[in-house]
């Protein structure tokens, strides 16, 4: 498998229905975060990285070997 | 949702997975070794996620030799950087492996006082044909790429797939399709696609015909099947990994009766070694979906879903998606 060089895709800017959506989808801070430019969107992640040492999944065994499984909601 | 700040339980190290991965990125690069940043730290950069820490990483089977040299040189600099396979560590960094679909789990450490860096490596990410891997210059994997490799059977995946859909057709990317979740932006997509693209990406993901009509699906009967879609994605998936599951829990077992500590202290190349020999010693499967594999897992989830009597046969021939789109 080689990886395709391509252009970098466009930081574009998406219309107000879209944070909408994500607000529903995410929550209002997610939806917050997202309309930051990228750089203050990673200030920000930057600092609850330095200040919060929460773990990313706390199942012990990683997706690919069935940790993080969620019961289906169907 | 994020916790609040004066809630926060305040942490002494420094951590900087941000930096981690423009560092981890440089030294790929000096190397020469091709790589994406996918999944979660995709998601951040694609403004779609905002907490994740650790890394995922596509690096082709045909440089993981390099990789690992590259790994064995860092811990050989001042300061020296500590790299160690995690306990659950998937497979050895062996093209054998890792081009079947495998991971690998790693614990980097780029510094006496860094943060640990979780960096997961892929070389066959799942759902991603090999024609399509692409990432920029910068590394990121395509949007596409990680649309695919987010349709998981863990709920918080679900909203990434249809935000990164949403964020391609914005772009005016007819593969968008693929990825949408909502009756109203599907239908306002298809309607602008010419002929030939509705026929290719129908193919791939056979819901979109039913937006064709005449006449046009009701939209709770596509909400519907929109639910019937996901829960194939989502029950292929879990088969999928029990493949690798199942196996990787066998080798662990049976190789720590004879090595009860793993990680070992070991520099990366002799941990390397000493997994690489165990996994062939205890017959760790170098391709678990091998053959006809990949049918024989599609139909066990498909047969589990129809044991639901939720839906028709009908319903699922209407919306599964072909084989090699599901398990490429």
């Amino acid at each position: 498998m080689k990886i395709q060089v391509v252009p970098a895709e466009p930081d574009i800017e998406m219309p107000e229905e879209y944070y909408e959506w994500l607000a529903d989808a995410m929550g209002q801070e997610a939806a917050d975060w997202a309309r930051l430019p990228r750089e203050e969107r990673e200030k920000e992640l930057r600092w609850y990285h330095e200040n919060f040492n929460t773990p990313d999944d706390l199942a012990v065994w990683p997706p690919e070997l069935g940790g993080g499984e969620v019961a289906s909601t169907y | 949702m994020l916790a609040k700040r004066g809630g926060a339980r305040i942490w002494l190290g420094m951590s900087a997975p941000l930096d981690f991965l423009g560092i981890f990125a440089g030294r790929l690069r000096q190397a020469e070794i091709s790589f994406a940043i996918t999944s979660g730290m995709a998601c951040v950069h694609y403004g779609l996620q905002q907490t994740t820490k650790d890394s995922d990483w596509i690096i082709p089977a045909e440089d993981l030799a390099r990789l690992r040299g590259l790994l064995s040189r860092l811990e050989g600099e001042l300061p020296p950087w500590r790299i160690s396979y995690r306990q659950i560590c998937g497979a050895p960094l062996e093209p054998e492996y890792m081009s079947h679909g495998w991971t690998s789990h790693l614990s980097v450490w780029d510094s006496a006082g860094s943060a640990e860096h979780k960096v997961d490596i892929f070389s066959r990410p799942p759902r991603v044909r090999g024609e399509e891997l692409s990432a920029d210059a910068e590394g990121w994997a395509s949007q596409h790429v990680v649309a695919q490799m987010k349709k998981t059977d863990r709920d918080k995946d679900w909203p990434m797939v249809d935000g990164l859909g949403r964020r391609l057709w914005r772009s005016g990317l007819a593969v968008a399709v693929l990825h949408l979740a909502d009756f109203d932006s599907l239908l306002a997509a298809w309607g602008v696609l010419g002929e030939a693209t509705r026929r290719q990406m129908a193919e791939r993901r056979p819901l979109l015909r039913s937006l064709s009509g005449p006449p046009v699906l009701t939209r709770p009967r596509f909400d519907l099947l929109l639910m019937l879609e996901r829960l194939l994605w989502e029950r292929v998936n879990r088969h999928r990994y029990r493949r690798y599951a199942g196996p990787w829990k066998d080798f662990y077992r049976a190789w720590r009766c004879e090595q009860p500590v793993w990680p070992t202290d070991e520099p990366f190349a002799l941990q390397h070694r000493g997994l690489n020999d165990a996994a062939r010693r205890h017959g760790l499967p170098t391709e678990p979906l091998a053959g006809p594999e990949r049918s024989r897992l599609v139909q066990a989830a498909v047969d589990e879903i129809l044991a639901m009597e939720r839906f028709t046969r009908e319903d699922v021939a209407s919306v599964l998606p072909p084989v090699y789109e599901l398990l490429p």
